[in-house]
């Protein structure tokens, strides 16, 4: 065990070799140009100090609180709901079911297919008039929605849509439960204690790394959503799924006001960086290593 | 392990009613690849094509050079799979089984690498790229993989590595064992499940990446299916009949893939196996 | 520990390989490309050598949007380019999707393009403000073939007076398609093609009226027509800046006022068109709300199938009408006060950069060239940019008759309207456009759901909106 730091550093050289030469670069590049009023198609660039933090901050850019409103408000809402829907899923396709290889399949399925694509049928699927979803509570007598099209409805309804994408996630719990030792479910055969015993005691337990992992990844991903704003709502209706990385582009690459959009960046990375710490600093006293590592 | 009959038939029912929602986008897609531009926005949906249009197919796979395209794209995906596949399950192990000082803290800085939104690092990764003269080829959209495959591969295989008793460690070290044949000899053996899903992720990931090759590429020689696959939609036509046909064409082998490549963590491990 | 000695070198070789190939490759390949790499070097030297001689090798770099017919349309016409200038290779390059983005890139790289096709409501102003483009009016002044006024109207886009930015390789106008069986069947006279005698706005809501069904057959105007129901609507209205500005335009009405100082679209004659358009939707029911014209996505299928009857759409629907196969046509689109159509189209610019302005100018030329994009004109998509090709019988002809794509009222309701009663698209001339849409959208998004009246909305956004204003590009100063 001696040696520790020279046999650390080596087997993690690539890694940190690749994140020198590929990535901080261009961190430090666009932290540099967050205090610049950088634009891309103008020859000269002037240093602007905290300028477009103070621009930020002041209050001056209504849209910049609003895409950070409507941002919180979608994290809020999909991190537990991706969370307990794929765990609730990984269970079921872990269960000793005829077939269960096409069922993973199934539900991989929607992450491949094209964006446009899904697109397409989530318009129709939310339809209020003719979509499948209204038809369907219509149906039942339950009340229907305007979904994508009205102000309230609009950040619930794009959840339940990435919802959809969620085999990532799935597959991610699954690789955890099969490394669960089948020889630890015995011992509550054993003991006679039923599938929620086992659920409790055993699965739960033994996937929290699992679950600490998809969930730090979830919350940097909602976070960061842009897709749905992209292709779906445009940001409407009346800038209600403005999300702050489709308003950052926008800015970025629209307006052309890179400086600026850089700014937005940092902000929200040190959002994404406080979140983040802080899962992992409470990480401590619910993730369970089998190698009796913290986290 | 005994299930009891209830709990399977219950969990199978909720299956097969989470399937069905789950497969209707790959449906929609499949047949409105056969189906002629009109019947495509029918509306309430139509589900079987009617006729079936398989020369959706021909005009969209002859229309632009999908040879060429296929095979750039499994040059990328291969070389994309095997650095991830080697270096994100090397570094995890030094992140997760080997004490050393500072090792949270700077696997804390790698992380930080995906919480900066990707639009401002765009530009200047891309002038980097340029500057070593890497523009409008492959190397930009590989080599990356080679030094880690990612933050993301190599949390994940992190997780899965600490999850192994460290006994087995301890054992191995007193019979005189090094660090790579541990690693080698128990982690990557035990983590086999997680191994199989990087490479997964990093072949779909790499086999529908539309971003970087759009960016780094710019001969048409060298453009990929996922580019290509965009060239369907123009401004102001966009010609859903053949795009939905190109897409389908595209899927299918990430299915096929991914059919076979799943199959392979089907069954957990059992520590008695191990020992023995 | 000799064995975990071995076990690590071999590990040390493998990486020191992996670099070692990789500075190989690196090396190799700025070789390969110092083309690229070395640009900056050559311009200076050849611009310092002066002039290039005709019969000098030259490469010409193009990118362009668009689907696969429109691309495979620019390389025949890149072909016979290429056969009356043998010294001359134009590369296409074909950007498939997010165009500003990848050009931005290519922008911050120094490796730009001697034409792009550009976009006015998107980058193509930016990069202008900032000195990349030629003023193209330098080359029309000159030219012995091509000048001004051998232009359609409203193709040509300026930064300011006299600064020519970028040149349409055709206009796009709107007009009102119908299905020609529909009127058939409800005895109605169709919409009037010739812009004399084209319905008043009040005409146009009657006719959608009667035309608008509920699913047990019920018009607008028969008792217990169940408005939640609708099976065909009488009209279908993008609701897009592009699809009411004609209106606005046709009322009197405009985005910023003449002199560019003061936001328009809350004055009477915008309110009042934009408010007869949410009235469509909310009063009338006629017109899909957004909502669900969501799902009514390409207007050759809606018309095809009944979903509407009426459609307001850009001319360029023209080419999938005529694939649909069933009897369309098209009329002149409704007036408020006077005929009009707000004319878009996309443009060509040409960058700065480019070490042979002169042949790229010439490149330009080709690809304007009616002659050369015939086949997108015939099929419906394009129309073509030169005066001639409308006022010259003969020439009309070739693209306007005997063609699926060109029903009997495409001369009067498309080309006249064209030619005498066009406006130039606002993302022409009003600037900041997009920042000043960033702050409307969202209050139009409450118009057209009935949530609020124009007036209010726009009054209630006026003042964040003149904030934007920055005035106007065919206005001096």
């Amino acid at each position: 065990m001696r040696k520790g730091l020279f046999y650390g550093l080596l087997f993690t050289s690539p890694a940190i070799l690749g994140f020198i030469i590929f990535t901080l670069g261009p961190m430090i590049a666009s932290l540099v140009l967050s205090l610049t009023d950088y634009n891309v198609f103008r020859e000269q660039t002037a240093f602007v100090g905290i300028d477009n933090y103070s621009k930020l901050f002041s209050g001056e850019d209504e849209l910049f609180y609003k895409s950070l409103g409507v941002t919180f408000y979608f994290v809020i809402l999909r991190v537990p709901a991706v969370i307990i829907v794929s765990f609730a899923i990984a269970l079921l396709l872990n269960l000793n079911v005829r077939g269960r290889s096409i069922f993973r399949t199934i539900i991989y399925l929607p992450s491949i297919v094209p964006a446009v694509a899904s697109a397409m049928i989530w318009m129709w699927l939310l339809n209020p008039d003719l979509g499948l979803i209204n038809s369907a509570l219509s149906w039942l007598h339950l009340p229907t929605g305007n979904w994508l099209y009205s102000e309230g409805s609009v950040i619930p309804s794009v959840v339940i849509t990435t919802l959809w994408g969620i085999g990532g996630t799935v597959i991610i719990f699954l690789a955890g439960l099969s490394g669960i030792p089948k020889q630890y479910y015995e011992s509550i055969d054993v003991d006679g204690g039923g599938w929620y015993s086992k659920l409790r005691h055993i699965t739960i337990p033994m996937v929290t790394p699992t679950i600490f992992f998809n969930t730090i990844m979830t919350i940097i991903g909602s976070f960061q959503v842009f897709n749905e704003a992209y292709i779906l709502t445009q940001g409407g209706p009346n800038n209600k799924s403005l999300f702050y990385v489709f308003y950052l582009w926008r800015t970025g690459f629209r307006d052309t006001e890179m400086g600026y959009a850089s700014a937005l960046a940092w902000v929200l990375f040190v959002i994404i960086l406080i979140f983040t710490f802080f899962v992992f600093k409470t990480s401590k006293s619910w993730v369970h290593y089998e190698g009796g590592e913290r986290a | 392990m005994k299930q009891s009959k209830l709990m399977l038939t219950a969990g199978y029912a909720a299956l097969l009613l989470i399937s069905a929602t789950f497969i209707i986008p790959f449906v929609w897609l499949l047949r409105s690849s056969l189906m002629n531009l009109s019947q495509i926005f029918t509306m309430p949906p139509e589900w079987i094509p009617k006729p079936f249009q398989w020369d959706n197919f021909h005009r969209a796979l002859t229309i632009l050079p999908f040879g060429t395209f296929f095979t750039n794209t499994l040059i990328i995906v291969a070389g994309v799979l095997i650095g991830t596949v080697l270096t994100s399950s090397i570094a995890a192990f030094g992140f997760s089984r080997i004490q050393w000082k500072g090792r949270d803290a700077v696997f804390g800085i790698l992380m930080s690498s995906m919480m900066l939104p990707a639009a401002v690092t765009l530009i200047p990764s891309f002038l980097g790229w340029k500057m070593v003269g890497f523009y409008d080829t492959f190397y930009p959209l590989i080599v990356p993989a080679y030094f880690g495959g990612g933050i993301f591969n190599i949390f994940l295989l992190r997780q899965f590595y600490l999850t192994i008793p460290r006994d087995f460690d301890e054992a191995a070290f007193v019979d005189g064992a090094t660090y790579f044949q541990i690693y080698r000899s128990i982690i990557l053996p035990l983590s086999r499940s997680a191994i199989i899903v990087v490479a997964l992720f990093s072949f779909l990931g790499s086999w529908n990446d539309f971003m970087g090759p759009l960016i780094y590429l710019k001969s048409d020689s060298l453009f990929t299916l996922a580019l290509g696959l965009q060239m369907f939609q123009g401004s102001y036509s966009a010609q859903w009949d053949l795009l939905m046909a190109a897409s389908a064409a595209v899927v299918l082998p990430c299915v096929i893939v991914f059919l076979i490549g799943q199959r392979y963590f089907l069954e957990g491990i059992t520590l008695t196996g191990l020992k023995g | 520990m000799s064995r975990q000695r071995k076990s690590i070198s071999v590990l040390l070789a493998f990486l020191i390989m992996l670099v070692t190939v990789l500075s190989a490759c690196s090396k190799s390949d700025s070789n390969a490309g110092s083309g690229n790499a070395s640009s900056p070097a050559n311009t200076a030297s050849s611009a310092s050598a002066g002039g290039e001689k005709s019969d000098q090798p030259i490469t010409l770099r193009m990118t362009v949007w668009g689907a696969p017919e429109e691309v495979a349309a620019y390389k025949v016409a890149i072909k016979k380019f290429e056969d009356k200038y043998p010294n001359i290779t134009v590369k296409l390059q074909h950007i498939a999707a997010d165009y500003d983005t990848k050009l931005t890139t290519m922008v911050a790289g120094n490796d730009v393009p001697d034409i792009a096709q550009m976009e006015s409501a998107s980058i193509a102003f930016p990069l202008a403000e900032q000195g990349k483009f030629y003023n193209l009016q330098d080359f029309l002044s000159s030219d012995p073939e091509i000048n001004a006024e051998r232009l359609v109207p409203n193709i040509s886009y300026s930064l300011e007076p006299g600064n020519v930015i970028g040149l349409g390789p055709g206009p796009e106008s709107f007009g009102l398609f119908y299905n020609e069986d529909i009127f058939k069947d409800a005895g109605l006279t169709p919409p009037p093609a010739k812009a004399s005698e084209a319905w008043t706005w009040d005409e146009f809501v009657e006719v959608a009226k009667k035309l608008t069904i509920d699913n047990k057959g019920r018009n607008v105007t028969d008792p217990g027509f169940d408005p939640k129901n609708i099976k065909q609507f009488g009209v279908n209205f993008p609701t897009w800046w592009g699809s009411y500005s004609n209106f606005i335009f046709s009322n009197g009405g405009d985005f910023v006022s003449e002199d560019g100082k003061t936001f328009a679209l809350n004055q009477p004659a915008a309110v009042e068109a934009l408010q007869k358009i949410a009235d469509l939707i909310n009063v009338h029911h006629v017109a899909p709300s957004p909502v669900q014209a969501k799902n009514i996505p390409a207007p050759n299928v809606a018309l095809q199938t009944k979903k509407v009857a009426m459609a307001i759409d850009g001319q360029w629907v023209s080419a999938g009408l005529a694939q649909s196969k069933f009897h369309f046509n098209v009329g002149v689109l409704p007036i408020m006060q006077k005929p009009m159509t707000t004319v878009v189209s996309g443009m060509f610019s040409m960058f700065k950069s480019t070490k042979h302005p002169k042949e790229a100018w010439e490149l330009m030329k080709a690809l304007m060239d009616p002659e050369a994009s015939i086949d997108l004109i015939t099929a419906g998509t394009w129309m073509p940019s030169y005066r001639d090709w409308y006022t010259d019988s003969a020439l009309l002809a070739k693209w306007t008759e005997n063609l699926d794509s060109r029903p009997s009222g495409y001369k009067d309701a498309i080309v006249d309207v064209l030619l005498n009663d066009s406006h130039q698209t606002p993302t022409g001339y009003v600037k900041n456009f997009n920042k000043i849409m960033d702050i409307v959208n969202p209050a139009l998004d409450k118009v057209w759901l009935g949530q609020q009246t124009a007036q209010e909305a726009m009054d209630s956004i006026a003042a964040k909106a003149q904030a934007q204003v920055q005035g106007r590009r065919d206005v001096k100063g």
